[in-house]
């Protein structure tokens, strides 16, 4: 399997007549793309606005993240989602890259969304400071999940992904300024030099621990609740086969931009052949009863062993819960003699004082760590605020809140904000970002 | 200036060595030993008494040497608190943990001391305070001193405290995150560490998973109908006037009280200090935690020899594993000397 990612570095975004690239300024023809948004009738209000990097800008309740690209010789960019079912992963991608469409509830937010400032303190909690970003900010008929903390988001999550190909589709037939390839051997099929390396597979838990569909991962359009641990290629997962849920309190997310760039799959590919012999991805999840924790652990090991893995990543998108599955997966590696490095983030609560994760074991003697989920963090008002600010406090943000006997509401008076590190936008970026960790004091 | 005050025991106060251990506790205006050179070598604070007290004294009548230290204090105005350093001395290192812990709950003060990190004094009350990592003996007096005074201008001054591996004090169970200056992202710290862990180089987790202390399952009893039992519960049953004041939460007290002549605890006489659970049921029924109606039924049947003469009771509910595992020692020196062959040990 080879991917070609063709990478277009976006400098500039301005809206004009014709949607098109050229010398690194984005051009985008607003009313052409909302038309592309509106396709969908569940959108009932729909906006475009440009955001950069120092602008005075808060963004509440963001709801997902994409890379805008396009995939060369036709078909959809996440397949099985936004068109037919095909193979990701191999052949020729194009992407707008230090770009991404972020869509933004005009009004409701969720336990599931988060906040981004452009500028200020807030700015270093989000990834997405640092990116130019195309906002959709659009509203929905989705009555029945209006007052609800928990929200599918789908019409404003598929509107996402339809506009991030409709941007993208402007430089199918350009020529890209750099040409990333990804491309490993069969396992079966490695080079001597290779083979003698140390084995090593990463296994990814993404969030399924929804049983209702509609707000889980999905895998090729699949649902993550449904299924038992795989085996994928890497490409799989950086060429569009991994959409992210709606669900996970947000700073613990990893968006869907976060999968199509997976730093950890680049860094892994990056010592392929050096350190060490990338054997590829295994597919995990995340689960509600004891014995689907241990199901996946026991797959996940088995898998890794037969594959000949010497070591191991996993990687869980979430905590609490999910530190049960998370590790479960590390001790049944251990087990089986693959040793085992976590990648995570932890509660430790305001004050610092908490377990760090749900369930430990001192197998688990490994561990990076990206972060507090519970940190306070209070912020000044902004001059512009795109969606609603009110949202933070009002509609069940896993970070906001509507009265605290302390700290009074998360949205004050005169516009500035108190709020936890969970609803930090993808803020914990356990897939790889995080310059973040956590020390004891 | 500020206004600091430093405890110190019997010996480096001056007052004399081990045969002056009970001496009772005193404030004195201004420097005494070690006082002075904290005193040279704060900057933003000036020392302003020194309080002694005999590690024996301490040990033996806590009560009696916190209530007279705490009301030397209630007149006295302080920003800081200083106890020690106690090197390796556990008697000394326990005092000061026990003073700085109630000096703090009281007067919202920071406190400082140091200790030698084989002191036991460490265990218990690194979370409670800024305990630094000192000498094993007095050679290393001005060092850890000048820490101790450091550290007290920084919290003085209040500039940002560093994680506590950069300061130098005992870390107090307490994370929060932090930027790395090296601005290093996870996708290559895991990658380093995954490829160390696998050549059998050393690494450094970035959540240290504490030990878990196993205790391995004791023999069973040969033969029960001559067994002494004992009942031992960390439920919170106690009488109901709670003589030994244990906590309802984060218990350092456990009490001991005779059950030789009773049948079964009466409600009323009995009931649970426990704050972690609804306390209705077992104070309506204080057997429903502390089954001694049933282990009386036993005794009459013959498949034990006796209940024991007493009981032994504390909270469970936040207590630290440190402090458990002092007073399960404790306690369990009184089973062994009244000839206890086996324990039901009720939690809750």
């Amino acid at each position: 399997m080879k991917l070609e990612l063709g990478n277009f570095f976006v400098k500039d975004i301005t809206f004009g007549d014709n949607t098109s690239f050229n010398n690194g300024t984005l051009t985008i023809n607003k009313e052409e793309a909302l038309s592309v948004v509106r396709e969908d009738e569940d959108i009932t209000e729909a906006d475009l606005v440009i955001v950069k990097p120092g602008d005075k800008v808060r963004l509440v309740p963001v709801k997902e993240a994409i890379e805008p690209r396009c995939r060369v010789a036709g078909g959809s960019v996440f397949p099985a989602v936004t068109g037919e079912l095909i193979q990701a992963g191999n052949g020729r991608t194009h992407a707008l890259k230090d770009c991404s469409v972020l869509v933004v509830g005009k009004h409701w937010g969720g336990f599931q969304d988060g906040l981004i400032d452009m500028s200020g303190e807030g700015a270093k909690y989000t990834y997405y400071s640092q990116l130019k970003n195309i906002v959709l900010v659009a509203d929905t008929n989705e009555d029945f999940e209006k007052k609800e903390q928990q929200k599918k988001n789908r019409a404003l999550r598929w509107a996402g992904m339809r506009l991030a190909e409709y941007i993208g589709n402007c430089v199918r037939n350009l020529t890209p300024e750099e040409v990333e390839t990804f491309e490993l051997e069969p396992v079966s099929k490695r080079c001597e030099e290779i083979n003698k390396l140390p084995s090593v597979v990463l296994v990814l838990q993404p969030q399924s621990q929804m049983e209702e569909m509609g707000y889980n991962d999905l895998l090729y359009g699949w649902d993550c609740n449904h299924m038992v641990p795989t085996f994928m290629h890497p490409n799989e997962v950086l060429d569009g086969a991994m959409i992210s849920g709606s669900f996970m309190p947000c700073s613990s997310k990893w968006s869907t931009y976060d999968f199509q760039n997976f730093p950890t799959i680049k860094n892994l590919y990056k010592e392929h052949g050096k350190t060490v012999n990338f054997l590829g991805v295994i597919m995990s999840n995340l689960n509600v009863a004891l014995q689907q924790k241990e199901r996946s652990a026991q797959f996940v090991a088995q898998m890794a062993k037969s594959l000949g893995a010497d070591g191991a990543i996993v990687a869980e998108e979430g905590y609490g819960n999910p530190d049960a599955d998370f590790i479960a997966c590390i001790v049944a590696l251990e087990d089986a003699g693959v040793k085992t490095v976590g990648l995570t983030n932890e509660c430790t609560g305001r004050d610092g004082a908490s377990q760090p994760l749900v369930s430990l074991d001192e197998k688990a003697n490994a561990i990076v760590s990206c972060g507090n989920v519970s940190e306070l963090i209070e912020l000044p008002p902004m001059e512009t605020v795109i969606g609603e600010l009110q949202s933070l406090a009002r509609d069940g943000l896993s970070g906001g809140w509507a009265g605290d006997e302390k700290l009074g509401p998360s949205v004050k008076e005169d516009g500035s904000i108190i709020m936890e590190n969970n609803s930090m936008f993808c803020g914990d970026q356990v897939v790889g970002w995080s310059t973040k960790t956590m020390k004891e004091f | 200036m500020k206004k600091a005050i430093l405890y110190l025991n019997q010996f480096f106060g001056q007052i004399g060595g081990e045969d002056k251990a009970d001496f009772a506790p005193v404030i004195n205006e201004g420097q005494i030993g070690p006082a002075m050179e904290l005193n040279k070598n704060l900057e933003n604070a000036e020392v302003t008494h020194t309080i002694i007290c005999g590690d024996n004294f301490m040990g033996s009548n806590e009560e009696e040497a916190l209530k007279t230290i705490l009301e030397f204090l209630e007149n006295k105005e302080f920003d800081i608190f200083f106890a020690g350093p106690a090197f390796q001395a556990g008697r000394y290192g326990n005092a000061c943990g026990v003073i700085c812990k109630a000096v703090k709950e009281k007067f919202n003060v920071p406190v400082v001391s140091s200790m030698h990190v084989e002191n036991p004094g460490v265990e218990m009350f690194k979370k409670d305070v800024y305990i630094f990592k000192g000498g094993s003996s007095a050679a290393k007096m001005r060092k850890d001193v000048k820490v101790m005074a450091q550290f007290g201008d920084k919290l003085l001054s209040g500039k940002k405290l560093l994680p506590a591996d950069e300061e130098g004090y005992f870390p107090r169970g307490i994370r929060h995150q932090v930027w790395l200056e090296s601005e290093k992202p996870a996708s290559e710290r895991v990658v380093e560490m995954l490829i160390k862990k696998l050549n059998g180089e050393k690494f450094e987790t970035e959540l240290p998973i504490p030990k878990s202390d196993r205790v391995a399952v004791a023999p069973p009893i040969n033969d029960l109908s001559k067994a002494n039992i004992a009942l031992v519960n960390t439920g919170g049953i106690v009488p109901v006037d709670n003589p030994d004041r244990i906590q309802s939460a984060s218990a350092t007290r456990w009490g001991k009280y005779d059950i030789s002549k009773m049948e079964i605890l009466q409600a009323g006489q009995f009931k649970t200090i426990h704050a972690g659970f609804d306390p209705a049921a077992a104070d309506a029924d204080p057997n429903v935690i502390l089954p001694l109606d049933v282990m009386r039924a036993y005794e009459k049947e013959g498949k034990i020899a006796k209940v024991h003469e007493y009981f032994y009771s504390t909270v469970g509910t936040g207590t630290t594993q440190a402090e458990a595992a002092r007073m399960g020692q404790e306690i369990s020196e009184h089973l062994r000397e009244a000839n206890v062959d086996g324990v039901i040990m009720v939690s809750t």
